[in-house]
């Protein structure tokens, strides 16, 4: 495979924008290029291990690592781009641990010489690259705005960060260079909504948890979760809640029919993709930004706005 | 498992107080018995009348029992290397998501039970012990750098090590679900969300749910914009078997506890 061009970017899709969560991947895709970026899908990947496997040791670094490997090893790339939080998490906490672990490093090369996959040993030089700050630092807003021909004006977004993505500092380093976002209160996002026309709003759950990780085993919970965060973005007006994580998708949602028997109409609100709100105002049709995807319907409101 | 009812909980946490009216949820509780609290009427302390003011004690105990072999393999583990770090200031349950939902889930308490290898504390736990939704908020919190996120996940492996007939009843869809991932993880290298979605509705007795209204409608119109083929189609890395090996061969070969059951 060719090594990469300047304008290009190694890129890990994982397994649920491949799958069910097509709308994230594709929308990711056009608004990066239409940004000057275009994202290369890393060949042959592996999952990262979405956090089942903390309890395995250094095998929960090998299935992250292992990608950051195959970015260096065919496509040339230290850095690796996801659009994914939780692949985002288990990329950053493998690289930051084996960086101050010497112990665990030796145990994955340990792994990664067994495999016998690559001739050379895993150096941890490189980068994971989350798509929200990755577009804010290396294009920026003002190439957002240059951008925008269809201002979203009149649309009151909720942006919900989830846990993942800036949480917790010590691995995914948020406030520190390249990244600069707050991990307490991120902003990139709202920045991002604002230069797209939108209007923002102030709702305090925009870190919260989705309980998305045990959604399988204790749907309660994240029920519970769920319905408080989008009761809180209704009440302050959203007219959408804009994600930037495939598992909050799933919880907030692929469920949202279900919270909404459970907890009633206060918690039914259309979710959308942030990345889909940025193609939409980039020109691209509402089937290119891939709305009808999500259960919760966000056609309806779109179509009520004039958009 | 249904969230726990504030009464029913009061019950259990041994007379828990709400501290104050905003952090409802964080509720005053100390791992003493109550037997072994002792209010005394008229004291005098070296000459001082402490009555009525400093009056409340604990029957002076002796805990020689600690284990510290348990800590040690605590320490060990990649999720729990960072316990010694641990010194009990509670953020962690302040700023946990779960507290509020099921009040007897603590951090702090279940980190201090396993310092001191107290087994017989955290037996009393299990139920809500897995109740973590890992959002990071307490490491990200933490003063010390304890990861508290992570050690829940230690604290996973020592209940399936030193309770497993608990394990069996009380966390059986936790465990089921974990082993659907790791197979799932370690064995094709890449997850089948629908595969995932359909097998724990099977385990925990509901597949008659997936013929319900709602997931009829969310399995049909997967169906009809093609997503729900896409999946079919997600295959396994190449070479994965190797990786797949080496991995299972790395958890066989480890003698930490986190080699309990490799998920092979």
């Amino acid at each position: 495979m060719d090594k990469l061009k300047e304008n290009q970017a190694a890129y890990y899709p994982g397994c649920a924008l491949l799958t069910i969560d097509r709308a994230y991947n594709n929308s990711s895709k056009l608004v990066s290029k239409k940004m000057g970026i275009e994202l290369v899908e890393i060949p042959d990947y592996n999952c990262c291990g979405i956090g089942e496997m903390k309890s395995k040791g250094a095998a929960s670094m090998y299935m992250p690592l292992r990608n950051m490997m195959l970015a260096k090893n065919r496509l040339g790339s230290k850095n690796l781009v996801m659009a994914c939080s939780v692949c985002y998490h288990e990329f950053s906490r493998s690289i930051a641990r084996v960086k101050e672990n010497q112990n665990e490093l030796s145990a994955v090369n340990e792994i990664f010489k067994e495999a016998g996959e690559f001739n050379e040993e895993f150096i941890p030089d490189g980068e994971a690259r989350h798509i929200l700050e990755f577009l804010y630092n290396e294009k920026g807003v003002e190439e957002v705005k240059k951008n925008v021909v269809k201002p979203l004006k009149g649309l009151k977004v909720a942006p919900y960060y989830g846990c993942l993505y800036s949480r917790p500092s010590m691995y995914t380093f948020t406030d520190k260079k390249p990244k600069m976002d707050n991990s307490e209160r991120p902003r990139f996002m709202h920045e991002f909504l604002e230069a797209l026309g939108a209007e923002t709003v102030f709702y305090g759950n925009e870190v919260q948890c989705c309980g998305g990780r045990n959604v399988v085993q204790d749907e309660e919970t994240s029920f519970a979760l769920c319905s408080q965060t989008i009761s809180k973005a209704k009440k302050a007006g959203a007219d959408v809640i804009a994600l930037i994580c495939p598992k909050c998708a799933g919880a907030l949602d692929v469920n949202q029919p279900k919270i909404v028997e459970k907890f009633g109409k206060d918690s039914e609100l259309p979710i959308v993709y942030l990345t889909q709100l940025m193609a939409l105002a980039f020109g691209f049709s509402k089937k290119e930004a891939e709305f009808g995807d999500m259960i919760s319907e966000p056609l309806k409101v779109l179509n009520e706005k004039g958009f | 498992m249904a969230l726990e009812k504030h009464d029913k909980d009061k019950e259990n946490s041994g007379g828990g107080r709400p501290v104050a009216e905003k952090g409802e949820h964080i509720v005053a509780r100390h791992l003493i018995e109550d037997d072994n609290i002792k209010e005394e009427k008229n004291l005098v302390i070296d000459g001082v009348d402490v009555s009525g003011r400093w009056n409340t004690f604990i029957i002076s105990r002796v805990d020689s029992d600690f284990d510290r072999s348990f800590f040690e393999e605590i320490k060990k583990t990649v999720a729990g290397s960072r316990i010694n770090r641990c010194w009990q200031c509670g953020m962690c349950t302040a700023s946990c998501t779960v507290t509020p939902l099921y009040r007897r889930f603590n951090p702090r308490a279940f980190i201090y039970m396993m310092q001191l290898g107290n087994l017989k504390e955290l037996k009393k736990y299990i139920d809500v012990a897995w109740r973590c939704v890992g959002c990071y908020k307490c490491s990200q919190r933490c003063p010390k750098q304890v990861n508290p996120a992570e050690m829940m996940e230690a604290l996973a492996l020592v209940i399936k090590k030193y309770f497993p007939e608990e394990v069996k009843t009380k966390l059986k869809l936790d465990e089921e679900v974990k082993k659907i991932y790791e197979d799932m993880i370690i064995g094709h290298g890449r997850l089948d969300l629908a595969k995932l979605h359909t097998s724990a509705m099977q385990k925990s007795g509901r597949t008659k749910e997936l013929l319900g209204k709602i997931e009829r409608d969310t399995i049909f119109k997967m169906a009809k914009d093609g997503r729900a083929f896409s999946i079919l189609r997600l295959g396994k890395p190449h070479n994965w078997s190797r990786s797949k090996e080496a991995i299972e061969n790395y958890l066989r070969k480890l003698n930490t506890i986190e080699n309990g059951e490799a998920g092979v």
